[in-house]
């Protein structure tokens, strides 16, 4: 080949190289509005299932039918079990979702340049009230049952998980009303046998509300383990009851917690269980499959949970088999009838 | 005796080549600078792929972050073992040029990979692992390239040279996402069109203009390829014998970006947002220094501004332990962290190109690559045990004492061993 030759290719791969960015980046910036779903039909949804004395569940969707309508939140109601049926679509586009008692919490990317993730506050008209900028990347997202409180967690480290070992997460407590920031947890006073944890290495996450709201549960980790936490909103106090505890989950009555406990190593080191907190017995449950999920109580009896974009539910004492509860679909939050 | 320039044509076209000399920088070759772009364009790719992938995984949802953190380290592994194949085949077949081209096309095909095998987890994990092996294979044989077609006394600044562009890539890539998703926030599919476009003029710059041109046959090159077993016996060689045992004490002392950004957070009680800025700092330093760095190599001797980097970074450790807190010391601590790099990097490339063979010069370059990236790797699990058992301070000072103590056995061994007249 002549260099004439070389520099005419290189002139029309570049030429190819521009129009392909330029068109990219139009049909990028006219494909922002991903298929919209429909609100008031979700809002109907979900009035109609309270109407019916039904449960109804919030979650993402992932539906592989629909891939613009990836992400969007979508409402679908629990009809015996599993639940049967489509789902409605709302307009809302989260990475994490959660709602009750008419407040959710959404975990969006913000818009402009470098974005960071927002908190989106919405009500029960699924319209979005504030919105508290956070720092990281999602994790998890919990409402208190009464919707006064919320609680997010976000990795944030610079590149994020990649960096193993440099793991480190951020959980901000909300007020929902207001849509204000009320603390992160890393600010609260955390006792362990009566000695406060003032290690720099502490790291909060997954936290869940009881029924009163100001009482939490959540993990704090340092030193390599981690650690079940009671702690009380308004007093900024935790201590430590229990080990070995990641992504606790409150059952309705609240006597039981749901976690991931490690068990392995390596990629898949969680067993989803549950721990009684009178007894301080625990259960490990019928899924074999290491679970990364904070679980969601669809009754007293029966939880619910993510593995690879479909969530799954399975008994809460231990027995019976888990089985899919809805395909395409993460992050779960059970709405009572 | 003095000749006298009487054509007046003639002086303006000398005195024209002098001043572009000193204008326009060192001079380095022309596949130098070609390697140079191939690795800019490659970059601003691969980076802009890297910034947006963990959004890109928790808006895919179903992806256990854990688990990718595990398999990011066993791919790590995996492709170091890669760079030593394809530096020795290299050799072996006196196809450096091609073989890097299969791995820059590699790693290419992977943007558009990423666009085509939707959402399920496992598909992109797959993917992930072909771009990182491409990224293996790529750089042992680019670095023989570099160090074949520059005379021995100008490997510093060629390889300064290349390490400039690498980094303006690495710089412009992230922007150049960030601008994409700032115009529409999901539009992750219009990123990987476009880092494939990038990573296409890369591989185009190479095989369209790169003529690999050993700049001199050594007197006593050999006609047959090398073998694998004429490979291994480079670790005969007592210099570069040396240079491994160097390299590999310093690595095993140093502590990586991660730990050191995460510390000066902690420092500047600097939001996650900002935090990027910490990585910008020290990279600009890195690009502006790394030619002039490389020409005071090939001045003042390779082996000593490859130790003074590492003084450098003992002066980091000392900024991150320093109880006066502020952006001055943080200041100081990401310049003396980027003049670390570009005292060091491509320096110890220069350093291992002067004393291996031509013949096995890919072997050799990768080997050294891969023994100080696995005594980092192993630096790396040792610092995050330290932090975590005792906190950020005390695993500082434990490298800090393990730096200087690597130092003095580096400039031992070094010192004791017969260098080539530029190092």
């Amino acid at each position: 080949m002549t260099s004439t030759r070389r520099r005419t290719i290189f002139a029309l791969l570049l030429g190819a190289c521009a129009l392909a960015t330029v068109l990219a980046v139009l049909s990028a910036a006219r494909q922002d509005d991903p298929e919209s779903g429909d609100s008031a039909a979700a809002r109907d949804v979900l009035d109609d299932a309270q109407a019916g004395g039904r449960k109804a569940v919030v979650f993402r969707s992932l539906d592989r039918d629909r891939p613009k309508a990836r992400g969007e939140v979508a409402v679908a109601t629990v009809g015996g079990q599993p639940a049967a049926g489509g789902r409605t679509l709302t307009q809302l586009g989260c990475d994490r979702v959660y709602f009750a008692a008419g407040r959710g919490i959404c975990l969006a990317r913000g818009g402009g340049f470098a974005a960071g993730y927002k908190a989106k506050i919405f009500d029960e008209q699924l319209r979005i009230r504030h919105e508290v900028p956070v720092d990281g990347l999602p994790s998890r997202a919990r409402v208190s049952p009464d919707g006064r409180y919320g609680s997010v967690t976000l990795f944030v480290t610079g590149h994020a998980y990649a960096d193993a070992g440099s793991f480190s997460t951020q959980t901000t407590l909300i007020d929902l009303a207001r849509g204000e920031r009320i603390a992160d947890l890393e600010d609260f006073t955390v006792t362990k046998d009566g000695v406060q944890v003032t290690a720099v290495d502490r790291n909060f996450w997954g936290v869940t509300f009881a029924p009163d709201s100001d009482r939490f549960y959540a993990t704090m980790a340092t030193g390599g383990k981690t650690y079940l936490v009671v702690g009380s909103v308004s007093r900024r106090t935790a201590h430590v009851i229990h080990e070995n505890v990641e992504c606790p989950s409150l059952s309705p009555d609240g006597k039981r917690i749901a976690y991931k406990k490690r068990v392995g190593s390596g990629a898949n080191p969680w067993r989803l269980t549950v721990l009684d907190l009178s007894s301080m017995r625990e259960t490990p449950l019928a899924e074999t499959r290491s679970v990364d999920d904070q679980a969601e109580w669809l009754d007293e009896e029966h939880v619910l949970y993510g593995i690879g974009g479909e969530v799954y539910v399975v008994r809460a004492d231990g027995g019976g088999q888990p089985r899919r509860f809805l395909t395409g679909a993460e992050s779960p939050a059970v709405v009572s009838g | 005796m003095y000749q006298v320039v009487s054509n007046p044509a003639a002086l303006v076209k000398e005195h024209r080549r002098l001043l572009s000399r000193s204008r326009f920088g060192p001079h380095v070759s022309r596949t130098v600078v070609l390697l140079g772009l191939t690795s800019l364009f490659t970059d601003i790719s691969s980076e802009m792929v890297t910034t947006v992938l963990p959004l890109y995984l928790v808006y895919v949802g179903g992806f256990s972050p854990l688990a990718f953190g595990v398999i990011d380290g066993l791919y790590n592994g995996a492709v170091a073992l890669v760079g030593l194949a394809s530096g020795f085949l290299g050799d072996r077949f006196r196809r450096h040029k091609e073989i890097a081209a299969t791995g820059y096309g590699l790693s290419a095909l992977c943007k558009l990979l990423l666009m085509t095998v939707g959402t399920a987890v496992s598909a992109i994990g797959a993917v992930i692992l072909i771009d990182r092996a491409g990224k293996g294979i790529r750089t042992a044989p680019r670095d023989a390239m570099i160090s074949l077609s520059t005379p021995e006394r100008q490997l510093g600044t060629a390889f300064g040279v290349h390490r400039a562009l690498d980094t303006t890539g690495a710089m412009i890539g992230p922007l150049v996402a960030f601008g994409i998703l700032a115009i529409a926030p999901v539009a992750f599919h219009s990123i990987f069109l476009v880092s494939f476009c990038f990573a296409i003029l890369g591989l185009g710059i190479l095989t369209l203009f790169v003529e690999p041109k050993p700049v001199a046959r050594e007197a006593a090159a050999p006609a047959r390829p090398p073998s694998l077993r004429g490979s291994f016996r480079l670790v005969r060689i007592p210099r570069f014998r040396a240079l491994l045992i160097a390299g590999g004490a310093l690595s095993l002392a140093t502590a990586s970006d991660a730990f050191l950004f995460l510390a000066l957070k902690e420092d500047l009680e600097l939001g996650t947002s900002l935090f990027p800025l910490l990585f910008v700092g020290s990279a600009s330093v890195y690009m502006v220094l790394a030619v002039p760095m490389g020409r005071l190599a090939d001045r003042v001797g390779r082996g000593r501004v490859f130790l003074a980097g590492y003084v450098l970074l003992l002066g980091v450790y000392a900024a991150v332990l320093s109880p006066v807190a502020g952006w001055a010391v943080v200041v100081a601590a990401l310049a003396m962290l980027g003049a670390y790099y570009a005292a060091t990097d491509g320096v110890l490339m220069a350093l291992g190109s002067s004393v291996v063979p031509q013949d096995v010069r890919g072997s050799g370059l990768a080997l050294l690559r891969t023994s100080t990236s696995i005594a980092r790797l192993f630096a790396s699990l040792a610092f995050g045990a330290l932090w975590t058992l005792w906190g950020m301070n005390v695993a500082i000072v434990c490298f800090g004492a393990a730096l200087a103590a690597a130092t003095v056995l580096a400039a031992v061994v070094l010192v004791r061993t017969p260098a080539p007249a530029h190092d």
